[in-house]
């Protein structure tokens, strides 16, 4: 084909229109397309793996008295889907949703609400429920510590090997 | 020279106390009386690329600053790091840069941010801001990540000398895409001289990653540090990691990454052949490649979950694998480009016009570009044959065999050449990669990066080599320093502007295919004000 400028007029005419006319049609998207994040408040034992995972600390786990609070603020999320990853009980699942704009900040927030388990020496908070529940049904032969604190815990294991071998020094 | 030769020569060199090889690298480690001479007798006598050179704050560990100069042997594909001690109270060392022109930036980089003075030469502040205040540097240890300096608003205005026209551009331009600030000084029509004056955009990147994030994490955002060729960086990070580690990543992982890589250069040189058809003012011409361009990303979204940052990596290998029916679109996906691109490439460089505005403008001698260790389509454009996928092959580049595109006029047209080039040159090498893709895993889950470890990894990228370098820490890096390919080739466009007519500076500029939020990844400054006068240089100071 001979080239001149107005050979472009010729590629021009056989392609027509590419661009869509969305939002009045379907965006171009395929299958694999990583969108928002969505959180299974049924499954989710508030561990915080996903919280550590996240780059951009978009997940946060927020305590205040007596709760621990999974916050998503999508206002963060760049969708890589780590969370997805590193979550033990495969409570997160990827979305293809990605029209999130709004005018109130607040719409950009998820909230999961954890009651917090306390220790049954000390009383202080030391995890989720839904994790010592969690813990204690994977492995039962934690039975005689996991509804304690990590400082009690210590404590008791001390004070179990003092009544056996007299002590941990010598 | 052989290898031994090389060695025993560095071994010459008075003051240099100890020589490590390791398979692609030899550490050395030298007084700082010893810089001066290593740098002749490596840039100079063996006639070596300079990489970089790296600021560390190793008070913590050894009581000093240190300082790592990373030279590149290319064509024996060995790189050379010298590591200079500096003072903890009083850090000062000679300056390389009348020797290693190209070294300029990356001293006041490390002046700025961690306060070592360079003797010899003259100081200015390159990345912290005018209004910060003197005396802090951000990349020391004791210095938190967090903190917020009260700085002042100082005027961005670099030089008005009144004999000479000053056209200024930026840093808010519609012109630009990005926030940056050159001076052209104009005689007539001609540009006599330019200042240029960057990192508006810093981000802090490398003190987050140093401070906050750990080594999974910091690949997320080392993908963030450019938004066209991102999985350069992200894969250049992993690498560097897996190397200080030791880790093996498994061999279809690496033919992912090399596939994704040549993706992401077709679709970044069609996005730069696009921008620079809008800037000859054929707009038709810039419609039709964007065209092309987005068969490319939609195939990236589905290779990788997203057009753009991928998220794809991961220290150990990658997150997606490619199976039969992604292998069957990405052929099908090459084959409509390659036809239309080749096309459509081959009617724009045969319009007079546009050979006309590009022919013999912008023009970077060897000379020059070599002096100023000018990286990728820049250098490969003015006659220097290097590309780190054939000088120091990384990820699966060994299995595949393609050209490297080079021209010897250093022009605006010659660039443009060595891109369309090199776009068939990587459709050919993701067909060879697919052909030969193993069976296997597509990344190693378990690892330990030891502590204290140095590692350098370099990725060719569509705009050049990115280098990072590491030294490992405890559960994050200790030191990460990227050096993008933008950061090396700014400093020649003072050359390939002067002397030219006005009207082709935007073209020029463009020519580079500069992305300054690379460059910016760290954050110019000149603490007597907004005056100083003219003077002809190195650097673009
Ligand atoms: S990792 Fe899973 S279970 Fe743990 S807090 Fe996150 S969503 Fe909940
Ligand atoms: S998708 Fe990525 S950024 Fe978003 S919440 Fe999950 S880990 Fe965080």
């Amino acid at each position: 084909m001979k080239k001149n400028p107005l050979s472009l007029l010729t590629i021009a005419s056989s392609k027509g229109r590419v661009t869509k006319r969305y939002p009045f049609e379907e965006p171009l998207m395929t299958s694999e397309f990583r969108g928002k994040i969505e959180i299974d408040e049924s499954k989710c034992i508030g561990c915080g793996a996903c919280v550590n995972a996240c780059p951009p600390n978009a997940l946060e786990l927020l305590s205040s008295s007596g709760t621990k609070t999974l916050r998503y603020f999508i206002g963060r999320c760049i969708y890589c889907w780590r969370c997805i990853d590193v979550c033990p009980v495969g409570a997160i699942k990827g979305t293809r949703e990605f029209e999130l704009a709004t005018d109130d900040v607040s719409d950009l927030y998820e909230l999961l609400i954890h009651e917090e388990a306390k220790c049954s020496v000390c009383n202080s908070p030391y995890a989720t429920v839904r994790i010592v529940r969690y813990v204690a049904t994977r492995s039962p032969s934690t039975e005689g510590y996991v509804s304690m604190d990590p400082k009690c815990r210590q404590e008791k294991f001390v004070k179990a090997i003092e009544m056996r071998f007299g002590g941990l020094s010598a | 020279m052989s290898f031994s030769d090389i060695v025993e020569r560095i071994k010459g060199v008075r003051g240099v106390t100890e020589v490590v090889t390791s398979r692609s690298a030899l550490f050395i480690t030298a007084t700082a009386d010893a810089l001066k001479p290593l740098a002749m007798e490596i840039y100079q006598i063996m006639g070596g690329f300079f990489r970089t050179c790296i600021g560390s704050d190793e008070r913590s560990i050894n009581n000093c600053f240190a300082i790592y100069y990373i030279f590149g042997l290319d064509d024996r594909g060995l790189n050379i790091v010298v590591k200079v001690y500096a003072d903890s109270k009083k850090p000062e060392l000679p300056s390389i840069s009348d020797i290693v022109p190209a070294s300029d930036w990356c001293e006041m980089e490390a002046r700025d941010l961690f306060g070592i003075e360079f003797t010899g030469r003259a100081s200015y502040r390159l990345i912290l801001p005018h209004g910060w205040p003197n005396g802090v540097h951000p990349l020391r240890k004791d210095y938190s990540y967090d903190s917020r300096p009260v700085t002042r608003a100082v005027s961005e205005r670099l030089t008005l000398v009144d004999t000479i026209s000053t056209v200024p551009i930026g840093p808010y331009h519609p012109a630009l895409h990005e926030p940056e600030y050159f001076e052209l000084y104009i005689e007539g029509e001609r540009v006599i001289d330019v200042k240029y004056r960057g990192f508006h955009v810093h981000r802090g990147i490398e003190k987050l990653g140093e401070s906050k994030l750990t080594y999974q994490q910091v690949n997320f955002i080392a993908e963030r540090i450019c938004g066209i060729c991102g999985f350069e960086h992200s894969t250049c990070y992993a690498q560097v990691v897996e190397s200080a580690a030791g880790i093996e990543v498994p061999e279809r992982a690496k033919f992912i990454r090399s596939i994704v890589l040549e993706i992401e250069r077709i679709h970044s040189h069609l996005l730069w052949v696009g921008v620079v058809a809008h800037l000859l003012g054929y707009d038709a011409g810039f419609m039709h490649t964007w065209r092309i361009r987005e068969h490319v990303m939609t195939l990236a979204e589905l290779l990788t979950g997203s057009r753009k940052m991928y998220g794809l990596n991961l220290i150990g290998g990658v997150r997606r694998d490619i199976d039969l029916s992604k292998k069957e679109k990405i052929l099908e996906v090459l084959d409509t480009i390659s036809k239309e691109y080749i096309e459509l490439a081959s009617l724009m460089v045969s319009i007079p016009q546009v050979r006309m505005r590009l022919k013999g403008s912008g023009v970077l001698y060897k000379e020059d570009a070599r002096k100023l260790s000018v990286v990728g389509p820049v250098a490969r454009a003015s006659g220097l044959r290097r590309d780190v996928r054939k000088d120091l092959p990384y990820a699966a580049y060994r299995y595949a065999s393609f050209n490297v595109p080079v021209y010897d006029d250093g022009d605006n047209f010659s660039r443009l050449m060595v891109r369309l080039d090199e776009i068939k040159e990587s459709i050919s090498i993701v067909k060879q990669l697919l052909d030969q893709m193993p069976p296997g895993p597509i990344k190693v889950e378990e690892f330990i990066v030891p502590e204290g470890v140095v590692a350098i990894s370099a990725v060719e990228a569509p705009r050049g080599e990115d280098v990072h370098f590491i030294i490992t820490g405890h559960g994050r890096p200790f030191r990460w320093r990227v050096r993008a390919p933008t950061y090396q080739n700014i400093p020649a466009l003072k050359h390939m502007l002067k002397d030219q007519p006005l009207a082709d500076a935007p073209l020029t500029i463009a020519s580079i295919d500069p992305c300054f939020s690379c460059t910016d990844r760290v954050l110019v400054i000149d603490s007597s004000g907004s005056k100083r006068t003219l003077k002809l240089g190195w650097g673009l100071g």
